[in-house]
């Protein structure tokens, strides 16, 4: 079968070869894919991570105006 | 009533420096819970990792209703609006964490214990009678909303959480044990649980416990803030 380029992943030689030689994919599909679960909820959990700190900073600003109010 | 009741003290740069701490330790955890190495029993699989990420909400249920219900008892003897906010608050985070570790022990039960059953919810007597120290719990927040005095509201509320904590560890711990069910440890001494827990897992177990419980910290100090706030820019509109 003619390996074509835009369903590659259909190709089981093209995989094969994709396997062996990029070395993120070597990473990535080790473990039954287990890395791009990580990926994912790392990207989650990061996101998650910002926003209380973004939180957190404002807050912090907030209070100072509030003492700068009561004082 | 003083009018620094509400004043809480500035957070140093600890506070920053813990922030951090719990920033990289839930990541180390979350890290290791998925790429490290599990029991990999039948039935379990892979969803033996779910024990990093399920239990310690109820660690966290545990911790929170504690702090709960210590800021209750502060609120009853000291009358500080503050430890009225603080009980509010943990109060609240208990609960939240409580709501996702069912949610996450329906999801998990639903493809191990309940396999092939199509059951998404038995009369497993740890899973119900969790649910209904959640729905308890729940009504501390419709006891509050029912009162408009600030001051009854909190000794209300605060008499409430001493007695839903009271209930606590006979709903969620002595009562399924008596019962029996699938929860693990619920026979034999589970101080003495190697056989509950394979050795390479115990320790991400324990991280995992201890990240959770400082996630639930940080989340519990900033929603403590900020409804602090909110009550000190009431009384500075309420006395324009």
């Amino acid at each position: 079968m003619q390996a074509d380029t835009t369903i590659a992943v259909l190709d089981s030689a093209a995989v094969q070869v994709a396997q062996t030689t990029q070395p993120l994919e070597r990473v990535m599909l080790a473990d039954d894919k287990l890395p791009v679960v990580l990926a994912v909820v790392l990207v989650v959990w990061i996101g998650i991570v910002i926003l209380m700190w973004r939180t957190e900073r404002r807050l912090a600003r907030v209070e100072r105006e509030l003492d700068r109010l009561d004082a | 009533m003083d009018h620094d009741d509400l004043v809480l003290r500035t957070p140093g740069p600890l506070y920053r420096v813990f922030g951090v701490v719990v920033s990289i330790w839930v990541t180390v955890v979350l890290t290791l819970g998925i790429l490290g190495p599990v029991s990999n029993l039948p039935i379990l699989e892979h969803t033996a990792r779910n024990l990093y990420f399920h239990v310690p909400m109820w660690f966290v249920l545990y911790a929170f209703s504690l702090v709960g219900a210590w800021h209750s008892w502060r609120f009853l003897r000291t009358r500080r609006r503050l430890h009225d906010v603080r009980a509010e608050q943990a109060w609240l985070v208990a609960m939240a964490f409580g709501l996702i570790a069912m949610v996450t022990g329906v999801i998990w039960a639903r493809f191990t214990w309940y396999q092939g059953t199509n059951l998404w919810w038995s009369p497993e007597p740890r899973q119900n009678l969790v649910a209904v120290q959640l729905l308890i719990g729940g009504a501390y927040f419709v006891l509050r909303g029912s009162v408009d005095e600030p001051r009854q509201r909190g000794r209300l509320a605060a008499v409430y959480a001493l007695f839903a904590t009271a209930l606590l560890p006979f709903l969620t711990y002595v009562l399924p044990r008596q019962m029996g069910g699938l929860h693990p440890g619920t026979e034999g001494n589970p101080a003495f649980s190697q056989m509950d827990i394979a050795d390479e897992m115990r320790w991400v177990f324990y991280a995992a416990s201890v990240g959770f419980l400082l996630l639930g910290w940080w989340v519990y100090t900033i929603r403590v803030r900020a409804k602090a706030a909110d009550l000190r820019l009431q009384r500075a509109l309420a006395s324009e």
